[in-house]
């Protein structure tokens, strides 16, 4: 059996392949077609299979990528549907106002994100369901007969509806999706349905990006299966869900939402699997590619999960800025980001302020070391000129010119006031490298915890560069470097199981809901679920985790919290209390506790046996050991190059400074640290 | 002396300190009691070298920059007046205007920090306090006639020493508030974030020592002072003078002012604003020259950091007894609401004949504050409740102002109607863009906001808004915005017009209607372009673009 994951970025495509029979691994990493992702997914898998394998071992594919939100940023080759959106008489608004604030405080220029529903799209229904679910005026049939004649005329492809407060009644929404879907005979979504909670604009918001996504993204996955069976694979295609778990196809198709951050996820997840499999408790994931890196923190081997993200936002000082993308409600992995990757650029401005980021120079024209004419230097080019990175990587795919990374950051010279190439290059190193310690203090402070008793674990092509000195400056004192660093997101899809998320609004105080109500409520719930995942055929037994989400009553935000089965009301606010103590470090007890929604997660375990990390050989020969000179603080140094590959499981510890090169990454083991390959064959990197 | 500091350890220490105070403010906002802190993020995190001069601020809330700064000073300048000598393992207290530079509610934390007993600076914070006393629950009143109604009034006093808290300060301020629990909370909060932010500077410093930690803050300060005389080089030369007003009963206040560009910086006189009032509405100098900073810092590159190398580019001349630099004991707790809008309006308006490129028509400027009030039949207690809606943006040059959003001075989320109505005792009737309503021109300014509920019990309003009467100005043949209206629809049908601050009760039945200004345009409409297709999602609708109602 074969099974087969490609992980779709901006930069690279990467792709991973284990064949159980023989336990071999094949990974590859090529260039991304941005405009048509389709095309680098179809040749990522052709160029692994070729020559390898027959093409019907396959069992399982996995895609991960970011198309849900390179859709709405415009940036693939394919326009956006145009989407109408049906309100309660008087709010058709909502959508455009969002929450009244602006994303950019002192920049009298700003724009909104562009709108996804135009005015002309907005339309409004005579009806109201009131805050306690009562039905104020009920929806006509004759108003939506005449609505759906206007919506024919529209021009609309595809049709969200959201009402106020039909996340505590849906049934005027249902009554409309119903007659409207019949009539129309084009997709059609209700709120109470895609995204059933509290609070209209990041409702109605939800509905419309599934809305506007659906026929998208369900069209791309059609195609690509097409185009896979072309090549004579026949397996099921899965895609990764930004809470970590995959996903069916038909399931992506119609909420799409649930994928719409895929890519950074993987990295995450597989970074848990490291955890687990290493058994420490708090670790960060640290995830540097081309252009951006992100922090992850995973505790108890569970990646930290938020139930809100906004896609195609906007990155201040690690964090999202609200207001300048489109609010999505669906479980994600937390991530904190910085403008920090290989092609980050490096400029000195008129007062001799030297910056690094946010520009990249992308994959074309790359940093100048790619000789693809980049002028601006950026990290790599400092990597390389410091002696971090060879001239030859992705075992010989790639060429880097010393000498065109050494002009590109002379042109500095003279603002800087005479600092040189090798001065430079450090000096952005430097910057770089704080930058992203302060994201990762940023992330693990947020949740009330010191970055200092966590682990790093690092991967992208340039984590594994600069983890350690990034850990140095937190005074993190372990980091662990898994097999193959670079394709690491694609392999840890092949070490995880389907998860499907679903929730549903209730808002009530918990001393008035039964206890009774919430277990029928849930076991609603799992059987909706169980039976759908029986229509689609998907086999397994489902595991499920029920959870609550609680506020003080008047509070605006809310913790989730387990809950067992049958529900307990005592415990539940037991643990509430523990859990607010937690994270703001204070109860109010006493106080009355609000329920606001209920949450189920399905686990669906893979059908296909899981890869293990111990079991990954994935280390393919690279360029023969040596030596070579690398600077460290202010001195040169006579530094080993070792190959992966070559060294010993659990052998003596390297002593810094070293290179230890791979395939699809470098890893920089500075004065002060050690490195030994363990017996998972990850490399351990730890103070000496 | 000028170090030889190398510029990545000038780059890495100037976002470091930023990083110190963004940390406070992280720390702050989750220890904090209050949803006004932990949501709204009403607060600010500096730090300050042993002169008091600012080296790191996070991009917080624009009240607070300009203000904070000038507040530490004039703090620091009343310790060493009152013979108090910083010594290690204390923290001073302030909240009063006239010294700390905004309203009584906002409390300030200062706390020296020592290396190897050498005074390192002080790292210090602010924070919004939801009730500090006075004559009305949340302690701001559109009725106060002097600053004693408005809550404690507290000079800079020593709340903790040796590492102690006071807690006979601690009992004192916590007996004046009408929420002891939310003010030990909220205040302890502060003392954590400060405490926080004293470690991490140490852990900036320590390793380098004090002298080159100097060196290296006056090389921020110096860096950034050039970096923005550069800035200032680009503009014209010259002086513009402008006049707005504020809207008090049957008045309209004056707020006239002189700015003057050079390649030094800026100056800013408001000889021959209104004297002061005895209304809430006076500015304090610290609200004024917050203002100030805020509009100049606009017209700037974004990343030009906010420490003192900018802050000493903005002189402000404010006559005393003005609104805008009123005297103890006038009542300042809405300065920095309604007062600090009119001033950025003001500024925007002077520089717009030599900043014809940059500078936007006058948006809807108003917080439209609306404050409600009653007893809940359902749980038999009282509830208060307080928002800010916002409008029309002015036009820019060379795009549409945005609709229905906050401007200037705040940037404060709406609250859902669907938390409301679950909360409150009331039904929306409408939330939507105020058609047509931003004036029209070769760009339009953006719509104002129309947002009405229905009551369901008894509900006492309170209104603080601007622009019922003087228009936002648009520029250059660009016509105004339409003005605000505040409308109460009894439930016999009769329509009754609130000024723009008033108060009333609403009976059940009855609905509360608030239309909010549309910002002003720029240049003749006949030169308006015909709008592509493509570009249709980028400017705004034109009137009857809605499709009709089902």
């Amino acid at each position: 059996m074969v099974r087969l994951s490609v992980d779709v970025g901006g930069t690279f495509t990467d792709a991973v392949m284990v064949d159980d029979s023989t336990g071999e691994l094949y990974a590859l990493k090529i260039g991304s077609t941005p405009r048509n992702p389709e095309l680098g997914f179809v040749d990522a898998v052709k160029e692994v299979i070729s020559g390898r394998v027959d093409p019907e071992r396959i069992e399982s594919l996995v895609h991960v990528g970011t198309i849900g939100s390179n859709l709405l940023l415009g940036q693939l080759g394919i326009d956006l549907p145009a989407c109408a959106l049906v309100t309660t008489k008087g709010f058709r608004d909502v959508i455009e106002i969002g929450r009244q604030n602006r994303p950019e405080l002192y920049n009298i220029s700003f724009s909104r994100p562009r709108t996804l529903v135009p005015p002309s799209l907005r339309f409004e229904m005579d009806e109201r369901i009131g805050s306690d679910g009562g039905v104020l005026v009920k929806v006509s049939e004759t108003r939506l007969r005449e609505l759906a004649e206007r919506l024919r005329n529209s021009g609309a492809e595809t049709v969200a509806i959201c009402f106020l407060n039909s996340y505590v009644n849906g049934s005027n929404e249902r009554a409309a999706e119903t007659l409207l879907g019949r009539v129309l005979h084009r997709p059609v979504y209700a709120s109470s349905e895609v995204n059933p909670e509290q609070r209209e604009y990041e409702r109605a918001s939800t509905t419309v990006v599934n809305a506007v996504l659906a026929p998208a993204v369900s069209g791309y996955l059609r195609s690509a299966g097409e185009k896979m069976r072309r090549i004579g694979i026949s397996a099921e295609l899965y895609v990764l869900g930004s809470s970590g778990g995959l996903l069916d196809i038909a399931e992506v198709g119609r909420r799409p939402i649930l994928a719409v951050e895929s890519g950074p996820a993987a990295g995450v997840v597989a970074a848990s699997e490291v955890a687990r499999s290493l058994r420490l408790a708090k670790v960060i994931s640290f995830d540097m590619g081309g252009t951006t890196a992100k922090a992850g923190a995973i505790l108890n081997f569970e990646p930290a999960v938020v139930p809100e993200i906004e896609v195609g936002g906007r990155v201040n000082r690690g964090r999202l800025v609200k207001g300048s993308g489109y609010p999505v409600r669906t479980q994600s992995i937390d991530l904190a980001e910085v403008s920090a990757g290989g092609g980050t650029m490096v400029s000195v401005g008129e007062a001799g302020e030297m910056a690094v980021g946010p520009m990249s120079a992308g994959a074309d024209p790359g940093p100048a070391c790619y000789g693809k004419g980049g002028e601006a230097p950026t990290i790599t080019d400092a990597n390389l000129i410091l002696g971090r990175i060879g001239t030859t990587l992705l075992g010989g795919r790639l060429r880097l010119n010393a000498e065109e990374a050494a002009r590109a950051f002379e042109r500095l010279r003279k603002r800087s006031g005479g600092m040189g190439a090798e001065e430079l290059a450090a000096a952005s190193l430097r910057i770089v490298n704080f930058q992203m310690a302060k994201a990762i203090e940023i992330v693990t402070l947020e949740r009330g915890l010191d970055a200092r008793d966590f682990a790093l674990v690092a991967f992208g092509g340039a984590g594994p560069m600069h983890a350690v000195e990034v850990a140095e400056s937190i005074g993190i004192t372990k980091v662990i470097v898994p097999p193959l660093p670079g394709l690491f997101s694609a392999l840890g899809m092949l070490m995880t199981d389907m998860r499907y998320d679903r929730v549903r609004g209730m808002v009530g105080l918990l001393e008035e809901v039964g206890e009774g109500e919430i277990d029928d409520r849930f076991e609603g719930m799992e059987r909706e679920i169980a039976e759908s995942l029986h229509e689609r055929g998907i086999e397994g037994r489902p595991s499920f985790r029920r959870t609550i989400d609680l506020r003080y009553y008047g509070q605006g935000y809310e913790l989730e919290i387990v809950v067992t089965r049958p529900f307990q009301r005592a415990a539940v606010t037991k643990a509430f209390e523990g859990r607010h103590v937690e994270v703001y470090g204070f109860a109010h007890e006493g106080e009355r506790i609000e329920v606001t929604a209920l949450r189920l997660a399905t686990t669906v375990p893979a059908t296909t046996k899981k890869v293990r990390l111990g079991e990954v050989e994935g280390e393919m020969p690279v360029a023969p050991e040596g030596r070579r000179r690398a600077k460290f603080g202010e001195r040169w140094f006579e530094t080993r190059v070792y190959s992966r590959e070559l060294l010993p499981v659990n052998g003596r510890a390297i002593r810094g400074p070293a290179i230890v090169e791979e395939y699809d990454s470098t890893v920089v083991v500075p004065p002060g640290w050690g490195c030994v390959k363990n017996h998972l064959r990850c490399l351990v990197i730890e103070r000496v | 002396m000028r170090m030889q500091t190398d510029l990545a350890t000038i780059e890495v220490a100037k976002h470091g300190l930023i990083y110190v105070s963004e940390e406070m403010g992280v720390s702050l906002r989750k220890s904090a009691f209050s949803p006004n802190i932990r949501e709204r993020a009403d607060h600010s995190c500096a730090i300050l070298d042993p002169e008091g001069r600012t080296v790191g601020q996070a991009e917080q809330i624009p009240v607070h920059i300009g203000s904070f700064p000038v507040g530490l000073r004039n703090t620091l300048a009343y310790l060493r007046r009152e013979g108090v000598q910083p010594a290690e393992g204390e923290m001073y207290v302030v909240n009063d205007p006239y010294i700390a530079g905004t309203h009584l509610n906002d409390i300030v934390l200062i706390r020296p920090v020592f290396l190897k007993g050498e005074l390192l600076g002080y790292v210090a914070n602010k924070a919004h306090h939801v009730d500090v006393g006075g004559m009305v629950p949340a302690s701001i009143s559109p009725r106060a006639t002097e600053l004693y109604q408005e809550g404690l009034v507290i000079p800079p006093l020593r709340m903790m020493a040796q590492g102690r808290i006071d807690p006979g300060l601690l009992g004192l301020l916590q007996a004046n508030s009408r929420v002891p629990d939310l003010t030990r909370g909220d205040l302890r909060a502060q003392v954590a974030a400060n405490l926080l932010g004293e470690r991490r500077l140490l852990g900036m410093a320590a390793p380098i020592g004090l002298q080159n930690f100097k060196a290296i803050c006056d090389e921020i300060l110096d860096q950034t002072h050039r970096v923005a005389l550069g800035e200032y080089a680009k503009l014209p030369e010259g002086r513009w003078h402008a006049v707005d007003y504020l809207e008090l009963d049957d008045e309209l206040l004056p707020v006239r002012v002189s700015v003057a560009l050079s390649s030094r910086g800026v100056e800013v006189d408001f000889a021959g604003t209104q004297r002061q009032v005895q209304s809430p509405i006076n500015a304090v100098l610290g609200v004024t020259r917050a203002a100030v900073t805020f509009a100049i810092k606009t017209l700037l590159p974004p990343q030009l950091p906010l420490n003192d190398g900018f802050d000493r580019t903005i002189s402000v001349t404010a006559p005393e007894g003005t609104v805008v630099n009123p005297l103890k004991p006038a009542p300042v707790a809405a300065g920095n609401l309604e007062t600090s809008q009119r001033i950025v309006d003001v500024i925007y308006k002077a520089l717009s004949v030599a900043l014809p490129s940059k500078i936007p028509a006058a948006s809807h400027g108003s917080m439209n504050n609306l404050m409600l009030g009653g007893v809940d039949p359902k749980l038999a207690r009282s509830w208060a409740f307080y928002e800010t809606i916002g409008g029309g943006q002015g036009a820019r040059p060379g795009s549409d102002g945005v609709s229905g959003v906050q401007v200037n001075m705040t940037n404060t989320l709406n609250t859902p109607i669907e938390v409301m109505e679950h909360y409150y005792p009331l039904i929306f009737t409408a939330y939507h863009l105020r058609e047509g309503t931003g004036g029209s021109g070769t760009w339009r300014g953006g719509d104002g906001i129309e947002r009405a509920f229905k009551a369901r019990a008894p509900i006492s309003v309170n209104v603080l808004g601007e622009r019922s009467r003087v228009r936002p100005w648009g520029l250059r043949g660009g016509l105004p915005g339409k003005p605000s209206e505040y409308l109460v629809r009894r439930s016999n049908g009769k329509l009754e017009r609130l000024r723009a601050k008033d108060s009333t009760t609403i009976q059940p039945g009855d609905e509360l209607i608030i239309r909010t200004a549309g910002g002003g345009g720029i240049g003749r409409e006949a030169k308006r372009r015909r709008i592509t297709p493509a570009e249709s999602s980028s400017l705004k609708p034109r009137m009857g673009f809605y499709p009709a109602l089902a």
